[in-house]
């Protein structure tokens, strides 16, 4: 399966002429990425009727283009007003709403729309030509290696909430607790439910992130009259189209730094299951470990901004490999791809790309196309969306919690979910207002029933060894990195303090 | 100068009830699963021991701190007199009732009255034509976008099957 590069330059020249597709697309994408609860495999199942009447071709590069744009969507309201779209996203407001209330939000959407779009666009292309390698990637990762890719989510709940790692570990291991409501993968016996049968299949990711995000925020900004602060509001007063510029140049600036956190996007969205919302805090954490200045992460850093949202674009172009390569989905969305194709009768694997290179190749050559019409998208949406800010938030408030907890309801029709959304509204508010981070609470929500499932999966294959989890010779090295990975910010941290205080002295 | 010791004592009553939750949460949750086979305990025991012992770091650090006159146990600004003055307490039950009257009055009524009722709230009263217009606007404006437009699973009511009926689009 060696990538016929003579077939690039006609396949992207035809897979433009879809504009009409793609364009409308990446609006849609935009708004239901930018609404907790309407994530792009919410729309996809809700249009898939309409998709697989589609020609294949066409239906899939709405998918894709759907896809890719809501991921930037994402990061909108994460951005704005302290309220991620999707999981994925969930880093993104670490350092994205201290930018808004600062006054500086056109310039942290500028820096967003062009750290997703290069970023997508850099990891479709090394997927591209480097996808035989990457589907190994794939391949390796087994019960025991996934457990060790889990813990290393976990272990960033730590230096997420670096003020008091102590915190951060409960709000996390809390999350992973939370996540463990349901009914277990072998005997379906109900643990932790409260009796609610609603709760038999786990707690649902959309109204917990509803509810720890958004709900949580709007009974926090009511406090006062802005979501900006004073400086902020000035600023914003005084802004015009140079913001916007000024972001894409701060953007362009760390070019870099997009490339090696989208980088680690593409690897873990190879990974089946692991997503997005891991890809973004490992960007974000590694982005902060090896920065010269890691001190003003969390206060509206550009950096900190960049790395989870390139890392979380890069997602969406690994994502892909597997489910083309091996036929494994990567993602909700690559998963309704794969029943969409298979409706259509197409067979994956290495034939895919001999037989039907415009489907094969053509889906990463409409994430190409998708991400270039982007780019056009960048320069007014930045400019007017920032405005959100503005808004006074005894209107804000209201509005958030309305149109988000209604969105906890879509997904399952639940009207129970709703219930569950103000549930955790409640918890968020009583966790922002101790200092417990509600990312590390989301984190364990999502992780805790992947992290079961490859626990019980690596014991029963070796008969309830838990020595098992050293077994393996990818796994010892991940586990080795995870090491690294959590002491090399102590280390960092006291070389940095040693310097400090040399340099008092003399 | 007493007066300002007193001030920089740190308020650890709030701080201590996500620990304390967690830790009544987990007791619960291990009591669901104490007669279950091993596939559904080994993982919840490992989690839960490990949350328990964290939290009890926690309570134990809290402990120290407040014996040593570091801090007390007060609530902070997590409950205060501003829930009530700021109308957060009454967005509270206007949220509740939103989501109890949803089933039946369906999107946009429920929306409109909760947005009217809650901004009218939180702004003290004033202003209640404009924030009956962007509240109207704002529940329309949803109708369209997200059950005319997009045909979301949105809870219907009564103003949504009389549009339906309206339209006879069969939405």
């Amino acid at each position: 399966m060696e990538s016929n590069l003579d077939l690039f330059g006609p396949l992207f020249l035809h897979t433009l002429s879809f504009w009409w597709v793609i364009v409308p697309t990446i609006f849609l994408g935009l708004i239901v990425g930018a609404i907790p609860g309407f994530s792009a495999a919410n729309t996809i199942i809700i249009l898939l009727p309409l998709t697989l009447v589609m020609e294949v071709e066409v239906g899939l590069v709405f998918m894709v283009a759907l896809y890719c744009s809501s991921r930037m969507g994402a990061g909108i309201p994460a951005i704005l007003v302290n309220i991620p779209g999707t999981a994925g996203a969930a880093a993104t407001p670490l350092d994205g709403y201290p930018m808004a209330r600062a006054g500086r939000g056109q310039q942290a959407l500028a820096m967003s729309f062009v750290a997703s779009t290069l970023g997508g666009l850099l990891t479709t292309i090394v997927a591209l030509v480097s996808m035989p390698v990457l589907a190994e990637v794939g391949y390796y990762m087994h019960s025991v290696e996934m457990i060790v890719v889990m813990l290393f989510g976990i272990s960033l709940i730590a230096s997420i909430a670096a003020r008091d790692t102590l915190k951060g570990l409960i709000a996390g291991f809390f999350g992973l607790m939370i996540g463990a409501i349901g009914t277990d993968v072998v005997y379906a016996t109900p643990r932790g439910t409260f009796g609610f049968l609603e709760l038999y299949d786990g707690v649902p990711l959309i109204p917990a992130l509803v509810g720890l995000f958004a709900v949580s925020e709007a009974f926090i900004i009511i406090e006062k009259d802005s979501i900006l602060t004073e400086r902020g509001r000035e600023s914003m007063r005084s802004t015009s189209w140079a913001a916007t510029f000024e972001g894409i140049a701060i953007a362009f600036k760390h070019w870099w730094h997009i490339v090696w956190t989208s980088l680690i996007g593409l690897v873990i969205g190879v990974i089946p299951g692991a997503g997005a919302s891991i890809a973004s805090f490992v960007a974000y954490q590694q982005s902060r470990t090896y920065s010269k200045t890691p001190e003003l992460y969390g206060t509206g850093h550009p950096a900190g901004l960049i790395a989870p949202e390139s890392a979380n674009n890069g997602v969406t172009s690994g994502t892909l490999v597997p489910l083309l390569v091996i036929g494994i989905p990567g993602g909700a969305t690559a998963a309704i791809m794969l029943i969409v194709m298979q409706y259509h009768g197409i067979d994956f694997g290495p034939s895919l790309f001999q037989e039907r290179p415009e489907i094969g190749y053509g889906m990463f050559m409409a994430m190409a196309v998708t991400y270039f019409f982007m780019i056009l998208t960048i320069l007014p949406l930045s400019r007017y969306m920032s405005r959100v800010t503005m808004v006074r938030t005894v209107y804000l408030a209201p509005l958030i919690i309305s149109f988000t907890l209604v969105g906890a309801f879509v997904p399952r029709e639940y009207m129970f979910d709703m219930y569950i959304g103000l549930a955790f509204g409640i918890i968020g508010y009583i966790a922002r207002k101790t200092g417990y981070h509600v990312a590390a609470i989301l984190i364990g929500v999502i992780l805790g029933p992947l992290l079961e499932t490859y626990f019980l999966r690596a014991l029963k294959k070796s008969e309830g060894d838990i020595m098992t989890l050293f077994s393996s010779n990818l796994g010892n090295v991940l586990w080795v990195m995870l090491a690294i990975s959590l002491l090399t910010p102590v280390y960092l941290d006291r070389r940095r303090r040693k310097a400090a205080a040399a340099a008092e002295k003399t | 100068m007493q007066q300002g010791d007193e001030d920089k004592k740190r308020s650890l009553g709030g701080e201590l009830i996500i620990p304390v939750a967690a830790i009544v949460f987990t007791l619960y949750y291990f009591t669901t699963i104490v007669d279950s086979p091993w596939t559904a305990q080994v993982s919840a025991f490992f989690v839960g021991a490990v949350l328990i012992a964290l939290s009890a770091a926690f309570v134990i650090r809290c402990a120290v701190e407040v014996r040593s006159g570091k801090a007390d146990l007060g609530l902070g600004d997590l409950f205060s007199r501003a829930d009530i003055t700021s109308g957060r307490l009454t967005l509270l039950g206007v949220t509740l009732g939103y989501i109890l009257f949803i089933e039946w009055a369906g999107f946009t009524i429920t929306t409109f009255v909760f947005l009217f009722v809650g901004m009218l709230a939180l702004n003290r009263g004033r202003g209640p034509g404009l924030i009956a217009v962007l509240a109207a606007v704002m529940a329309f404006g949803g109708y369209l976008l997200f059950i005319l437009a997009f045909d979301t699973r949105f809870p219907r009511g009564p103003f949504e099957t009389f549009m339906k009926a309206v339209l006879g689009d069969g939405i």
